[in-house]
């Protein structure tokens, strides 16, 4: 059963993520088993396509000329965005797992790994507009494939977890508020880092 | 004439409300859209002053808050503590009163706005003559809300009326201070206060205007629809009560978080950046009393897309009640502050928690007030996509904005001469301008949806008459 789910991870869960939850909802995978099979490559998308972009072009604030960060600057950015994701990603399936059990619906760990992951598979893999480092540019980009990502989230809850999509609704709104949350503290923490001098110098 | 039969509640009033509230958010929001499209195209304004975005943009900020909050304040808390007393309005002729002079006054302050009369003060740029008459019908409303609490027939006093009271004694308050002044002609007058005490004495305002208006005026209104809606009382009655005490304490602290980096005192700043991160624990306390009195909600929520909205509206009250305190480090808000992210933060909360709370609950109460079904649940499914739609793209436009600006605006070259100017800094943010423009036409279409939906509703039809229940003994208050 659990090879089945496997085979529509990674690739299928993009282009056919309807299917997808369908096989999820009667598969218990082992979260470390989605972990490692799945979500890591995921995972390791944005920080890869940032390093590249900002080793490459250096990124574009608007007015300014192309800030251009030392390589080992660049590294310790990619590596604590990759943290920072991975982080995201188990907190916002233990947190749904949490809310499953208050909603009576599935609580099994590697479902909840999984799902979180096939409802970020869009931003990972739209994580490209990294490539080109310019803010404005990757708000573009970003924007539909957050929409879809949204999408699939409102989507997904109610067909993986067997609950019904009223309920769903509630419950995946619920998790926006999280994930908002997350976001946020994300800007907050690196611009706290950044004022402090504990990140990169920016010259500013 | 209504007051004639004291035993039936006074919805008629409560319908009115609604639609005035309806009709401004229409204005303020199609103002809002227009001045960002202003700083899209600067040249729109045609040359002609009131179309200034200065003038503006207090029409757009005032019509929202006063014309459209507190409308949909006023018609809630009217509808709610009626029935939590268990008794009709207390002094119905006032309670019109105080319906229909509000309406006067935002249309004749939104007038004098475009006039350019202003008193500058953010939040409280209405000259002194609106000020004397926003006091007056200001204390009435608070003698018909707290008259009828006075006259209740249920002993226990619902946690609701106690934010909704909170709201009337604080807002009465802070505006009679902070809009003490000397006039000197009808349309012009000076502040009591001069340099650093005007501004804490504003911000003290402005922040707890944010915080008894938009943030505990609207709880009045969560705690009280959502546990009706979802036909479950409230999760946890006790944590209600502990957050409404620890907000109203902190909150009042949090004002000077506004001016940081400024004249004044070192202490003052301290004190208000830990007060603002206590209030995360009320203000989260209360979101989770909220989520967990629906997800323990029955299925009867099928086809009902006003829950949908008061859920939503929750996601998003986290969301700004974390950012919020986040923002007030001093560290976060040497980049924030002066940039478009505190636009953003204010719309995540104006937006997503303060109008869809109010849709939601217009959603519910509206079929109700006429005993009548919603015109169209179809509509309200596109509006509720809308809206979320709306806010997410005017968030993330903001946040892209904001960050880019504060990070240009710190950045110095190796001889400490400032990188960028203002100007050229501006004049790259105009795609970020563009996306918050279409995010605001988005929401506004909602909107506009909604004004649809319930004028369909509510068409040929008036409040249908509600007779006050009887009280179970148990709770009743012993003469």
């Amino acid at each position: 059963m659990s090879t089945n789910i496997y085979s529509y991870l990674l690739f299928k869960s993009l282009y056919q993520p309807l299917e997808a939850f369908k096989r999820l909802s009667q598969a218990e995978p082992s979260p470390i088993g989605v972990m490692l099979r799945y979500s890591i490559w995921l995972l390791i998308l944005p920080p890869v396509f940032s390093l590249i972009g900002a080793a490459n072009f250096g990124w574009r604030l608007g007015a300014a000329e192309p800030l251009r960060l030392p390589m080992e600057a660049l590294l310790l950015v990619s590596s604590g965005y990759f943290l920072v994701l991975v982080f995201g990603l188990f907190s916002t399936a233990l947190i749904s797992r949490w809310m499953a059990a208050t909603y009576g619906a599935s609580t099994a760990l590697g479902r909840h790994v999984a799902l979180v992951t096939i409802v970020g598979e869009p931003l990972a893999v739209g994580s490209l507009a990294h490539l080109f480092p310019d803010v404005f540019i990757n708000i573009l980009i970003i924007i539909p494939t957050m929409i879809w990502s949204m999408y699939l989230l409102y989507k997904g809850i109610p067909i993986v977890l067997g609950i019904t999509s009223e309920k769903g609704v509630l419950m995946a709104s619920s998790l926006v508020g999280w994930l908002l949350v997350a976001a946020v503290s994300l800007l907050g923490l690196s611009m706290m880092l950044w004022t402090l001098g504990v990140g990169p110098l920016l010259g500013v | 004439m209504s007051n004639e039969n004291s035993n039936l509640y006074h919805d008629q009033i409560v319908l009115h409300l609604v639609q005035f509230a309806v009709v401004w958010a229409l204005l303020a929001m199609t103002v809002g859209v227009y001045i960002s499209a202003e700083l899209v195209w600067p040249t729109i304004d045609f040359g002609q002053f009131w179309l200034s975005f200065g003038r503006l943009r207090p029409l757009h900020t005032n019509g929202i808050i006063f014309g459209f909050g507190v409308s949909a304040l006023m018609a809630t808390g009217f509808y709610s503590v009626q029935r939590t007393s268990h008794v009709p309005l207390f002094m119905p002729r006032l309670a019109w009163f105080v319906c229909y002079a509000w309406q006067l006054i935002i249309l004749l302050g939104g007038l004098s706005l475009l006039a350019g009369w202003t008193t500058s003060k953010e939040y409280a740029e209405l000259e002194w003559p609106f000020d004397i008459a926003i006091a007056i019908v200001w204390v009435c409303f608070g003698v018909v809300f707290f008259g009828t609490i006075a006259n209740r027939k249920i002993r226990p006093i619902y946690i609701s009326n106690w934010f909704y009271g909170a709201l009337i004694i604080v807002i009465a308050m802070l505006h009679i201070v902070n809009s003490l002044a000397i006039p000197v002609t009808i349309g012009k007058s000076y502040s009591l206060y001069a340099g650093a005490q005007d501004a804490i004495v504003q911000w003290w305002y402005g922040h707890n205007a944010v915080g008894f208006l938009l943030t505990g005026g609207f709880l009045g209104m969560m705690y009280y629809f959502l546990p009706k809606h979802a036909g479950r009382p409230i999760w946890s009655y006790r944590l209600s009560v502990v957050a409404f005490w620890a907000f109203t304490y902190s909150y009042i602290w949090a004002g000077p978080h506004h001016l940081h980096y400024s004249a004044v005192p070192e202490w003052v700043l301290s004190l208000a950046m830990v007060m603002s991160v206590i209030l995360l624990a009320p203000s989260w306390a209360t979101m989770i009393n909220g989520i967990m009195t629906v997800s323990s909600a029955s299925e009867k929520l099928k086809t009902d897309p006003a829950l949908k909205f008061i859920v939503l509206s929750l996601a998003f009250y986290g969301l700004a009640t974390f950012e919020g305190p986040m923002m007030a480090f001093p560290s976060v808000n040497v980049v924030s502050h002066f940039t478009d992210w505190t636009i953003g933060h204010v719309h995540s909360g104006a937006l997503g928690w303060n109008a869809m709370i109010t849709y939601g609950t217009f959603y519910y109460m509206v079929p109700r007030l006429v005993g009548g079904e919603l015109y169209s649940v179809r509509l309200a499914n596109i509006h509720f996509w809308m809206a979320l739609a709306g806010t997410m793209l005017y968030v993330m436009a903001m946040w892209g904005a904001g960050v880019s600006q504060g990070l240009l605006w710190l950045s110095v070259d190796e001889i400490g001469e400032l990188s960028f100017s203002f100007k050229d800094i501006m004049s790259s943010m105009a795609p970020f301008y563009g996306l918050r423009l279409i995010a605001g036409l988005i929401f506004l279409g909602g909107t506009m949806l909604m004004a649809y939906n319930l004028y369909k509703t509510i068409a040929g039809k008036s409040a249908v008459k509600v007779q006050v229940p009887a009280v179970d003994p148990a709770f009743g208050v012993s003469s």
